[in-house]
């Protein structure tokens, strides 16, 4: 193996990508354009890359445009989540978990408050459900704003303008959260049997304004990329994930229902009031690239729809349990309990075991990013390095999730 | 003796206009296009450094000449400094055979639009040693992805300037400005070839939907990637100079130079000064357009970047040169023939290019396997 370019030490990853090169050279599969034996590069992707969206590491093998090899490395944004958890009551750990995927941080918190309450099998009011609901598919609109917003933006400048379009709608989504909860980002609303505050005055007649005014942007959104032949070139019939592959890795949320796997937590594992709600689970058939930022349109469509109803279903009554004091400590029952959340990433689970004191004896997230990542080394081989980038874009990470 | 003095002094005179246009057009454009972009993506911009923002890239320009002048352990010495202080000698050069207006030229040239050519693909060079010297895998493909499409993209370049050197019946510049006195702009004749020339020029100055070299989001900063401080700000006033030589060099080729109405009425020292403000504004107008394009369209790829120049442009071009060629010998009253041919030309070019290409991906959908059971 001979390297131009080698660095003086490198470490365990590169040195796994040069290993494989050398045995795929022994096993006689390696590039040979023109006799020249040895034209792979191993370049580092990350930590700090502009398309990685985070401190995702991709160790990348190129043989001149074409990646051969993907080595992802995690562990640059680790802040041991789920260690803390041991040294804190239940109660006190509410607004660490906002932290864990920060882009959607109210439905991690929804996530764990859920298991919380299934271990100590405390009951949530009705109206603190739905305002639940709103929050969470509220967040979903932004998360998913996000998502399509910044992968767009690797495709091109065009993407930046699409950026700052989705950015200036998620902004009204954040204004609302802050004043509904004094927070843009980490809100530690959530609370054991309910959340922390009811609704301002005033508050759900803006959201509807929002959600009146909010199809009509998607659809601006739609007419400036969907039809735009260059984009449709780079996205359809790239990166595509099978319904096995779905089932191998463990893929979910819309990058499952790409592929045609009607996988909706909401639907097939229901909680809270989302049986009451009518709403479809929108799937596409293709799941490459183009398929998976449909989804996430139409999955905008859908929380909208989810809101409204929601809104008008609004029942009174007080939005925590017992007194005004919500239970501060708990000490729920020994035993273990996993619940799987719908976030807008895939199913964020949260398994927690108790030993009977104040504390959590153990706690362990299941992201959805972090399974959906690992299919990124047999997603970005074999295509363009301006494919992966793009396809890493579409599956979209959190790095605050897969290193927790 | 009076005659080499003036020579000289002449000679001083143009290279320092030729600078003074490279910095000053780079650091306007550089303001220019992010207050544009900033209006088309609705935020503001730079809009603190004087008045709307006007002075933020003379303060940009500050601060990179502040910086510490870093070198890679790996790099070529050598060659790492060569590269940015040759980026411009394109830009520089380019500009000797330019008639800003009446009387303001450096030099007649009777190959003018053979050496346009020429030194345009100056750059190129500059970028591959950059890219190459610096020692980093970003730089060198981003150095490389520069060389293959800088050399692709010259040919339909080339083809869409016989076109002018046809019609005009010189390569001198000066006569093909003579020859569009009285509104009759080339690009009136030959919009195709003027369509063909212009999408060349932006892949040439590695702008966006071309702006592969330098993909930020795939190569963090191409070929450019090791450099920071004033080496770093060289590539980078070339390539906003670019903007504005490229579209001087279309407008003096294709939209009558610095002729306008009252072109001539002021009249110092032999030199014409509304005709600077008329080249000037036409120029700025393609440069709006530069900027338009590139928030407008996705960034292309290598194989369909390369698919685009040599399979479409190219073909076309050459047969625009044939027809062109055909008209010229045979039809008797050949600029309206001309005119026709290349309206019609130009009108089904953009018509059918997009129905085109979202007909062949439409049947490419269909196609494509369900993975869905």
């Amino acid at each position: 193996m001979y390297d131009q370019f080698e660095s003086p030490e490198p470490d365990e990853a590169v040195k796994l990508a040069l290993r494989r090169i050398d045995e795929a050279t022994a096993r006689g599969e390696g590039s040979d354009v023109d006799g020249l034996a040895f034209n792979e590069v191993v370049v580092n992707m990350g930590p700090q890359h502009p398309s990685t969206h985070g401190v995702l590491r991709l160790v990348v093998t190129l043989d001149g445009e074409l990646v051969k090899d993907v080595i992802p490395v995690i562990g640059y944004l680790h802040r041991c989540k789920e260690k803390l958890a041991e040294r804190r009551t239940y109660f006190q750990y509410i607004p660490i978990v906002d932290r864990t995927e920060y882009v959607a941080s109210i439905n991690c918190e929804w996530a764990y408050v859920m298991t919380v309450e299934k271990l100590a099998g405390i009951q949530v009011t009705r109206r603190a459900e739905f305002i639940r609901v709103i929050t969470g598919e509220l967040m979903r609109i932004a998360s998913h704003l996000v998502a399509v917003g910044t992968f767009t933006a690797d495709l091109s400048p065009l993407g930046t303008a699409m950026v700052f379009y989705m950015f200036r709608d998620r902004e009204i989504i954040l204004d609302l959260m802050e004043e509904l909860t004094g927070a843009r980002m980490m809100f530690n609303y959530f609370r054991f049997g309910g959340v922390r505050y009811d609704l301002p005055d005033g508050w759900t007649s803006k959201c509807r304004d929002y959600l009146q005014k909010f199809p009509k942007m998607i659809k601006e959104y739609e007419a400036l990329v969907d039809d735009n032949a260059i984009f449709l070139q780079r996205t359809q019939g790239k990166g595509v994930i099978t319904q096995q592959d779905v089932i191998d890795y463990g893929i979910t949320g819309p990058n499952a229902r790409a592929s045609g796997v009607e996988l909706d937590l909401r639907r097939s594992r229901p909680y809270s009031v989302y049986p009451e709600l009518d709403f479809e689970v929108r799937t596409e058939q293709h799941g490459d690239i183009f398929d998976r930022y449909r989804v996430r349109m139409d999955e905008m469509r859908e929380s909208v729809k989810i809101i409204e109803q929601c809104l008008d279903m609004l029942p009174k009554g007080p939005v925590q349990v017992g007194s005004l004091r919500a239970p501060y400590v708990i000490t729920p029952p020994p035993g273990s309990c996993y619940v799987g959340q719908e976030n807008p990433r895939g199913e964020f689970g949260t398994y927690i075991e108790s030993d009977g004191s104040r504390y959590p004896y153990r706690l362990k997230y299941r992201d959805p990013c972090f399974c959906n990542l690992q299919i990124f080394p047999k997603l970005l081989s074999g295509n363009k390095i301006a494919d992966a980038v793009a396809i890493s874009g579409s599956i979209d990470l959190v790095l605050g999730g897969i290193d927790r | 003796m009076v005659d080499i003095i003036v020579g000289i002094l002449r000679a001083i005179l143009f290279v320092v206009i030729s600078y003074a246009v490279v910095f000053v057009a780079a650091l306007v454009n550089i303001v220019f296009e992010r207050r544009a972009l900033a209006f088309m993506q609705d935020r503001h911009g730079p809009n603190r450094t004087g008045p709307h923002g006007v002075l933020q890239s003379i303060a940009d320009a500050f601060k990179m000449m502040g910086k510490e002048d870093f070198r890679p352990l790996l790099a070529d010495p050598f060659l790492f400094t060569l590269a940015p202080v040759t980026v411009m000698i394109g830009a520089v050069a380019i500009q000797l055979v330019i008639p800003y207006t009446g009387g303001l030229m450096a030099t007649s040239l009777n190959v003018g639009i053979i050496f346009l050519v020429a030194i345009t693909s100056f750059t190129t060079l500059s970028i591959l040693l950059g890219g190459w010297s610096s020692r980093n895998k970003y730089s060198l493909v981003g150095a490389l992805r520069a060389a293959a499409q800088m050399i692709s993209y010259e040919i339909p370049m080339i083809l869409g300037l016989i076109i002018v050197a046809m019609v005009v019946g010189s390569l001198r510049i000066e006569a093909v400005v003579a020859f569009q006195s009285g509104y009759e702009w080339i690009v009136f004749y030959a919009p195709f070839s003027f369509l063909i020339f212009y999408i060349a020029s932006i892949a040439e100055l590695n702008r966006g939907p071309f702006d592969l070299p330098e993909s930020e989001s795939e190569l963090v900063s191409g070929y450019g990637t090791e450099y920071s401080g004033m080496r770093f700000g060289m590539f980078f006033l070339n390539e906003y100079a670019g903007m504005t030589i490229m579209s001087m060099v279309a407008v003096t080729l294709f939209f009558g130079g610095w002729m306008g109405p009252f072109a001539g009425a002021i009249d110092f020292w032999g030199v014409d000064w509304i005709g600077i403000v008329w080249f000037l504004a036409k120029t700025y107008v393609l440069v709006f357009a530069l900027i338009w394009i590139r928030l407008s369209l996705p960034r292309l790829q290598v194989d369909q970047l390369m698919a685009f120049a040599w399979k479409v442009l190219i073909p076309l071009g050459l047969l625009n040169i044939l027809a062109t060629a055909a008209i010229m010998l045979w039809v008797p009253s050949w600029k309206w023939g001309l005119a026709v041919f290349s309206w019609v030309a130009f009108f089904a070019f953009v018509g059918l290019l997009d129905p085109i290409l979202k007909r062949r991906l439409r049947k490419l959908r269909e196609r494509q396997p369900v993975v869905s059971a």
